[in-house]
Parts: structure tokens; sequence; C-alpha cells
């Protein structure tokens, strides 16, 4: 909850900033050595997941990273190994597993990657996470707050009792008639527990703006309110990502790179977390 | 090592105790002492020089006005000198202690076509303290300012060795040194967070000033606590022979300032109080969520005086100021508060002292309104009380020594959060509190010796404990905690000290021109928790404990000063180096508000700097001002930073130069003009990318290893003066300036982001503040 104090005070001071202006810029930036770029989950819900592995490019290359194809993918629960085949070999390099998979609360899988080129020098990568298990999510609510911004905005409440005796750290994902509404990074929303350990949480956890329509809510749609148990690691690999390049001198501290879990410098993080769900209809 | 070496060799070359004196023991002397006081309101003039021409020899009045010289029996002619002032010439025949007040007449528009020779003016050349700069209110006010806010900081800014830590920030490194470590002084009490506006504005309402010094190198022995500079700010005392009223209208503010008698030449009053109302602007924005904000920030300067008797006198200041900053949705609100009990009380004639009381507070809250279940509170704070005595001895003309003591006890209040809604689900989060008791002596001599070499060494010894209750947490050598320890009220769980020697000398080689020398070290205590460039009000205070050494600085420099045409021009170079140890950094992606285990952020390293400073000042009847060019280069190396590379501070920009020029083009008509360069700051820029979750995530290059582009932006300033006539109380002036003439767009800072039509392609934007901003300000005075 230290990031809702941040956000207002963010908010408070980003108001002077309002008044400066801004223009694009070229800037000459040196050249960077490859890496290999490894992004994906698992979860604890019954489907297929998707490993994407690319390299890392230097900064205006301005094309899509280029992909790693025809790589060796395998998951490991400690007992039983998964092998994910290439989507559309030697092509995608996303590689995906079996439908059948889902992930279990309390294990600790293990991402490997086995190259048949080396990037840097190196063909094998791997990555551990804890899958840890979340609490239930009662129910949801949006509420309508026709003074926030020009348009107004939907709160998406949460309703959920967090567990007292450890800490906690929360990703929220919203669909909304089905579509997955946060469907980059920098739209999931997570939260440690600081500030309500131990209590019932009844919050807003995601606003909506009103004058978006890729976000904002009709009366009668139906959304569903994904939150999920997340590592301590994980939680703040998504707050550096939804921070990165992002800099206001009042307020943020020196870039720096954003810490992954995938071994040998590759960047990225392999991710394992447990889901539970609430849906609701807009009124 | 070398460092050792440097320091052993001025110590060894300076002999410490040469026996002093040219005059046989066997004649009388005696001792005369007083007061220098500006005729037209009373107060005391700071620094005034008084010579005694037959022995070409002199001394300077203290932050008082208070002056003691002791010299042998006979005839004598007294040349009082302060800038600003018409000169007084006065013949003495001293045969008995004498004790002669010294009232100065201001130097007014209609003296100003009289010829004046000031015939010392000589100060720069004398005096063995080097790497300050003392500047008068005049100056600082001719200056063109940012939105018409005339602003002691932004003035400071414009000196050699000094910079600016952000466009338009009052947050400001001296010689390489990061703005934590600048002490700033209000009346002896420290002001710890000296910016209005997000730092926009200084908290020195420059009607309440009366005299601003700063130390950048040679920082007197009874100084203490931070590592680069000290920023010494006296407040006004008070007409005590007749009301006067000053004000001010300008376009973000209004300003006013009421003093006078209480008991006619015994006691006066000043109160000062500005206000700003920027917000009114926000009315007019177009941005509908704009609209409905509230931005302002009002202070208060206060401060009686009362002279008891010619022995005793007594005074009393305060500052008290706040910013508030709300919307609908979040509330915000900081500031300060100082106040100052000061008695001044002469021993003998030849021995001075004040004792004085110190309090300060600095807060911040930030909030949510009420009501909602989500509604919170947070609050951060830290608090001074000290007490503190310093005693001034005039032994004779060749030494003054002085020594003194103080002690002040913090209270830090990093910050407690909670849920204020009826039914909330917030639970409080408290980082714990802590004290400390900080303490000081000092000891130091002012020396001359033969007729050439004045030396100044002294010794302070200072002492820092870390106070109960509180809880102390235990890292291991990966910085994470381990367990923790609970202190109860009153234990010293911690402490520290250590000895400062400071030392400097003046070598003269000519009546206009000299050498100086110095060396200092400091040791400092107290931190800001700061990681951004900029500060903001959020940044608090924390203190040395268990986990945290105190940061150690050293410096030495070394300068040459010549003056020119009947010291009308006054030039300087400068040289320094200076080491310092145990300085903090923070670790990536540092978390550094509300955070218990704050200590483990911290990684601690060495730093240095050293530069260059050129300096011509100028000081014509019509034509004043100065030209600075400094050379300076400060970096950092901690083991966990960078890869344990070097890098260069942030505030390492290797070229700056300023020009301020002030002339008077008619009777009633001032220019002013002020152009400012300097090396664009250094910054970190990605080099490389990946792309996560559709997102352009940056691959970074190292540390500072780039730079934004240069900065320089020219300001100018018309001020056109109502007639002025002897007896004519009512003045005013009309102050028209514009900050950025040429509308350079100064980077305040680069944001990467992706495009949004192609998110593939990444660009770069740059964020500047101020296109040209002309500002008209009204002043009046009577």
């Amino acid at each position: 909850m230290n990031n809702k104090i941040k956000a207002a005070a963010l908010l408070l001071m980003t108001l002077p900033v309002a008044f400066s202006c801004t223009e694009k810029v070229t800037i000459k930036v040196g050249a960077t050595y490859t890496r290999l770029v490894v992004d994906g989950h698992i979860a604890t819900d019954l489907t297929a997941y998707d490993i994407t592995l690319t390299k890392t490019a230097d900064y205006f290359y301005n094309a899509p990273s280029p992909k790693v194809v025809n790589a060796t993918v395998e998951i490991s629960d400690g007992s039983n190994t998964y092998l994910l085949q290439e989507t559309s070999p030697g092509n995608s390099g996303i590689y995906r597993t079996d439908p059948s998979f889902y992930g279990v609360p309390g294990k600790t899988y293990t991402l490997m990657v086995h190259l048949p080129e080396a990037i840097a020098g190196i063909t094998d990568y791997s990555s551990s996470c804890e899958l840890v298990h979340v609490a239930r999510l009662d129910s949801t609510k949006a509420v309508f707050h026709s003074d926030f911004g020009q348009k107004g905005a939907w709160e998406i409440r949460c309703y959920a009792k967090d567990p007292g005796n450890e800490v906690n750290y929360y990703m929220f994902n919203l669909y909304r008639n089905g579509k997955l509404l946060t469907d980059s990074i920098q739209k999931l929303r997570v939260s440690d527990d600081q500030l309500f350990n131990g209590s019932y949480f009844d919050g807003g956890v995601m606003y909506l703006r009103g004058d978006n329509p890729d976000e904002t809510l009709t009366v009668g749609d139906t959304i569903t309110l994904v939150m999920s148990g997340i590592t301590k690691e994980y939680n703040n690999f998504i707050q550096q990502c939804q921070a990165a390049g992002f800099n206001i001198p009042f307020f943020t501290g020196p870039p720096a790179n954003i810490k992954g879990n995938i071994s040998n410098e590759a960047i990225g993080f392999f991710a394992a977390y447990s889901n539970s769900r609430a849906s609701a209809i807009v009124k | 090592m070398k460092h050792l070496i440097i320091v052993v060799l001025l110590y060894v070359l300076i002999p410490w105790f040469s026996v002093s004196g040219e005059t046989p023991e066997t004649m009388i002397k005696y001792t005369i002492n007083g007061r220098v006081t500006d005729k037209s309101n009373g107060e005391g003039l700071i620094g005034a020089s008084l010579y005694i021409k037959e022995l070409n020899t002199g001394t300077t009045s203290d932050n008082y006005g208070r002056y003691s010289i002791t010299i042998p029996e006979g005839q004598y002619t007294l040349v009082i000198t302060y800038v600003g002032f018409l000169p007084i010439k006065k013949e003495v025949s001293l045969h008995a202690d004498t004790r002669l007040t010294f009232e100065m007449e201001p130097r007014s528009e209609l003296l100003k076509e009289i010829e004046v020779t000031s015939e010392r003016q000589d100060k720069n050349i004398m005096a063995p303290e080097m790497g300050t700069f003392k500047m008068n209110i005049e100056t600082i006010e001719k200056i063109p300012a940012l939105m018409g806010e005339v602003d002691v900081i932004k003035a400071i800014q414009l000196l050699p060795g000094v910079q600016s830590v952000s466009e338009g920030s009052s947050g400001f490194s001296v010689r390489g040194g990061a703005p934590d470590q600048n002490l700033i002084l209000l009346d002896d009490a420290p002001v710890y967070n000296a910016s209005h506006l997000l730092g926009f504005f200084s908290v020195f309402n420059n009607d309440a000033i009366k005299d601003v010094k700063l130390y950048k190198g040679d920082i007197p022995a009874n100084y203490g606590g931070r590592l680069s500079s000290v920023l010494d700010i006296h407040m006004n005392e008070g007409n005590d022979k007749e009301y006067e009223v000053n004000g001010g209208i300008g376009i973000i503010s209004s300003r006013l300032t009421i003093e006078g008698p209480i008991v006619k030449d015994k006691a006066s009053f000043i109160v000062s109080g500005r206000r700003t109302y920027a917000d009114l602007f926000l009315g007019l924005s177009s941005d509908k969520a704009l609209r409905n904000n509230q931005l302002y920030f009002y202070d208060f300067n206060a401060k009686v005086n009362y002279e008891i008797n010619d022995n005793n006198h007594v005074y009393l200041s305060g500052y008290f100021g706040r910013d508030v900053f709300k919307n609908k949705f979040a509330g915000f609100k900081w500031g300060n508060e100082t106040a100052t009990l000061r008695w001044t009380h002469l021993f003998t004639k030849k021995i001075f002292a004040n004792f004085t009381f110190l309090y300060s507070y600095y807060l911040y809250n930030l909030g949510t309104p009420d009501g909602n279940t989500t509604s919170f509170v947070w609050n951060s704070g830290l608090q001074d009380i000290g007490v503190k005595g310093d005693i001034s001895y005039y032994l004779n003309t060749n030494n003054t020594i002085r020594f003194g003591i103080v002690s002040t006890h913090h209270s830090f209040n990093p910050g407690d959060a909670h849920g204020t809604g009826s039914s909330t689900y917030f639970q409080d989060y408290l980082v714990p509190k802590n004290y400390a008791l900080e303490s000081a002596v000092y000891l130091c001599n002012e020396q001359k010796i033969g007729n050439s070499l004045t030396v100044n060494y002294g010794l302070r010894f200072s002492l820092f404990q870390s106070l109960g209750p509180t809880t102390v947490y235990h890292y291991n050598e990966n910085h994470v905690e381990t367990d923790s320890t609970l202190y109860k009220s009153w234990t010293i769980y911690k402490t520290y000290s250590g000895l400062e020697p400071r030392l400097s000398a003046v070598y003269v080689l000519s009546e206009r021109s000299s050498v100086k020398a110095s060396y200092t070290r400091t040791l400092q205590y107290l931190q800001l928790a700061q990681n951004s460039t900029a500060g903001t009000p959020l940044d608090f205070w924390f203190p040395a404990s268990p986990n945290v050494y105190p940061q150690v600085g050293d410096q030495v420099s070394a300068g040459y000063f010549r003056n020119f045409k009947k010291n009308t021009i006054e030039t300087s170079v400068e040289l320094y180096y200076k080491w310092m140890n145990d300085v903090i950094d923070f670790k990536d992606h540092a978390q550094l508000l509300l955070n218990k285990q704050l200590e483990g952020e911290l990684r601690v390293g060495k730093a240095w700097s050293y530069g260059a400073e050129f300096l011509v000042r100028l000081n014509e009847k019509r034509l004043s001002g100065w030209i600075s060019y400094t050379y300076s280069r400060t970096f950092r190396n901690i083991p966990e930073i960078n890869n344990g590379n070097t890098y260069p501070a942030p505030y390492d920009k290797p070229n700056n130069i300023a020009i301020v020029a002030n002339y008077q083009l008619l009777k009633r008509l001032d220019l002013s003009a002020n152009w400012v360069y300097a090396t664009g700051m250094a910054v970190t820029f990605p080099t490389g990318r990946a792309i996560i979750g559709g997102k352009v995530i940056p691959i970074y290059s190292d540390r500072n290893a780039y730079r934004y582009q240069d900065y320089h932006r020219l300001d100018l300033s018309v001020t056109w003066s109502g007639k002025k006539k002897p007896g004519k109380k009512f003045n005013w002036d009309l102050n028209f300036s514009v900050y950025n003439v040429y509308a350079r767009h100064n980077t305040w800072t680069i944001n990467f982001s992706q495009d949004n039509l192609d998110p593939n392609i990444t660009i770069a934007e740059r964020t500047y503040l101020f296109g040209v901003i002309p500002s008209l300000t009204f002043n009046f005075h009577f």
C-alpha cells in the first residue's frame, strides 16, 4: 500500500510539471552487447502457458525484438519435467506447455533454456520461482466516480481477507466481457500488504478512465478481477518495469537495470503464481 | 596517504605558536570597543572594517556590530568602512579604555554623486578567510529573479564553485558536495529544507534578511556538522529609531515588512510576511483537473531586540513557513519553524560572549481527505533543540581567540502512516523514531605574525550520541535485515566523535595582493535520504547509527587575490582538492520512503572533487557585478554501485560560467543582467532494450556515463525608481524582469517512452520547465 501513498505524492508533485513543455529529441547513445530475454509465467489455472524468448537490441532499434528460435525449453516442479514446444517450430520463438498443465501452490518451478546458438557466449540459462498461494477473492465491484478526471473514472474494488501471519504480494488483472484489459505489464496492478496486513481489504485496486474507450465500462458489462499471489521478487520486477524510462527529477532515483530472475545475465522474469477470481455485473 | 602528507605539510609550514607583537610589552595599552551601527535604523553592521592608520592594523565588527581592539596609548586616526556606507574618519587620542560607537550613514542616491574614495575596501586581500563570499542584500535585489521573487539562494548559485542542482531549484551543490552537505543557518538555527514550492523558491524572504555569508572552503571552527559549506544568514533586527514599512507586490506573491522602535534607541521589532498566490493561475488552466488545485506558501519572520545596557543585549527571532498543495484527492503540507533566543554579553571590554537557545522543526504531512475507507495520513519530521555559548576574546591586536560549546538534541520521525477513515483497513506503519545528541567544543585563534602573515588556526571536537528509545535493525553483509534491538529512553546506544582541525592563512604580498591557503576537516552526522536530483519536501534526514558511519571530509585550498584600480576590481584564483569518506549513495531501485529498513538501502564509499575558481568582481560607481569561471570535477567510488567503478557525481559539471552585471543607466534607472553556463548534468541513458510484457525495458549505460545538453540562460531586469528627495518618506521602485530571455530549452529531464502508434519505436522526450518568463514587481518603502 506504499504505492498508494506514493501515487498520491506523485499526483501532487507532478502538478508543476503540468506547466512544463516537452519535445522529442534525438539522442546518440552507444551500443551494448546482446543478451537473452525471457518473458513468461505459469499459474494455477489449467491451461497452456507461453514462454517467449527474444534478444536485446540497441535502444533505438525500432523494430520487434529478434526472436530466439529452436531452443529447448523445459519446466520442472522438482519431481516432473515438462518439455515446451515452439508454437511454430524454428519460427515463433514462443514455447508452449501442454494445455493440461497447471501449477500447484507451494511448489518451486524451474525453467531451463538451452540455446542452439550461444548469446554472449552462453547457451544454458535457468530460473526458479516459488508458486505462492493466494487468499480467496470474495467479490469485486465497479464504482463510478463522476468527479475523477475529465469524464469520471471507474474504481474496481476488491473484497478479500489478507492473511496476517506473512507478508503477501498481490497482482491484479481485469477482464471486461471476457477480454483482458490489463494486456501489458504497464497496466497490471501490484501491491504488498504492508498497510493492511491481516485486515479485511475492501478498497479500490484499479481505476479505469471514463474518457478512454479501451478501458471504460458501461452498465451491464461483466468484469472479472483476477487476484494473484506473487513473490516479492516478481512484485519488484513489475514495479521496476513500470517505472522504467520514466524520470521525474523530484521523484526518481538514478536509472538502474531491472532485476529479473534469469541466470547468466539474461533479462526478464519467469513467474509462477496462484489465481483467485471474482466477477460482477456493472450496475 | 597522499592526503595526510598535504595536511602535515600545511601544519609544519605554518608556525603554530610564534611569539607575537612587535610593540614593546612595557608600553601601556588601552582597549577601544563599541559597536558599528547603521545610522538610519540603529542595526549593528556585520563585518565593518576598523583600520588604525598609524599602526597599519585593524579589526572587523562581529555579527552584532561589536568590535574590540587593544593598542598602545597614543594619537590615532581610525577609519571605519563598510560597503554601501560613507566611511568615517575619527581622530582618537587614547589615554584610557574608550568606548566608541560609530553610526554609519548609508550612501544614498544623492550622496552617490559625491566623490567618495573608500580607503579600506581591501578586506578580500587582508582577511585570512578564503572560499567565502559575502553578499549584501542590495546586490541580491538587483539580480534578475525567476518570477520576480528575489532569492538569496538563487544569488548564491551564481558564485564560483556553487551550482544549482536542477533547473529552478533552490538546492545547491558547493564544490561538488551534495545538497545535504550544506549547513544553512537562519540566525544560527539550522534550516533543514530551505525550499518553497518544490524548490523553486527558497524560504528566505529578502526583506527580512540583513546579511548572507557563504563559507565554501575554509569553514571556521565555530561551525560544524556538514562537509561542504555553511550558509550563514542573519535576519534584520528592526529599526530602533523610526517606523518603517517595506513591501512588494509581484505576480506570484506579495510581501510586507513593518519595523520600528519599541523603546527608542533601545529596543525594536521587525515583522515580515509573504504569501504567494500562484494557484490563482491554476484557475486559468484549460485542464479542468488542474483548476481545483490549491498551491501556495506563506512565511513570517519576526525579531525583537532589546539593548539592556552597553554590555547586554537580547534578541529573539523566529521563522514560520508553510507550503500547501492540495486538490480533491490528496493534500500535502510542509514547512519549517525556527526560533533563536540570544543574549550577548560583554564580560570585559575584550571578552564578548553570546549565549543562544535554538529551536528548529521541519515537518511534512501527506494525506487524502477523511471519510473514505482508503483515507490515510503520513507524517514525517525533524526537531532540534539546542544551546550554544560562544566567546570571543580580543587579546591584543595580534590575537583574537574564540571558543565555545554547543549541544543539540535531535528528534527524528522518519515517517509514520496510518488510516484516518471511519472504517479504515489501514494499519499503522511506523518507521521507528530515533533521537540523538550532537555536541561540540571548539577553540581557535586568529593571529597576526609580523606585518604580512595572519593565521587562523583552530580545533573542533564533535561528539554524536544516538539515544533511545528506538529500534535498531541489524543487517548481514548483503544488507538484509537479520534481527533488531530495542533500546529504552535515553540509552546511549552508539557514540561517534572526532577532531576537526581548521587552519587558514593569508600572506599579504603587497597592499593589493595576497596569497591564502587553508585546510579544513569536517564531520557530518546527519544526512538526507534523497535519491533524486531535484530533491523534494518528502526527503527526510536520518542520523549516524550503528549501521551508518559519520561522513568525513577534508579540503585543502590555496588562492591568489589581487585588487586593481583602488580596489574597485577584485580578482582571485582559488584551487581546491576535497576528499570525503563514508559518503552515502543508495542501491539500485532503493526504497527510501516509509521503509523501516532504510539503512539496508545505503551503500557507502568515497568521493572526491577538485577545481579551480576564477573570479573578477567589479565595483565601479555605476557598473558592478562579477564574472566567474569554475573548472571542477567530482567523482564517487562506491564498491556496490556501478560495479565498483568510479562514476561522476550528479553535481559534476566541469565548466561553469556566471556573469552578473548591474549598470546604473540613469539616476533612476538600473539595468541588470546575468548569464549562466554549465556543462550538462551527468546522467545514465539506456543503450540497449528488451521487450517484456509489451513494454520496452531499457538496459542502461554505466552510471552517469552521458550528459544532458549544456545549460545556459540569460536573464535581464530593469528597475525604475521613484524620485528620491531628502525628507521624502515614500519611495518606490518598479522592477521588470525576464527570465530565460532567449528561450533556451534547458533540459530538466529526459524520458524514454514508446511511440503510441508503433510501440516498437522508442523515443526520447525532453522536458523543460521554463520558456521566457516575464514578471513585474512593485516595491515600496515608507
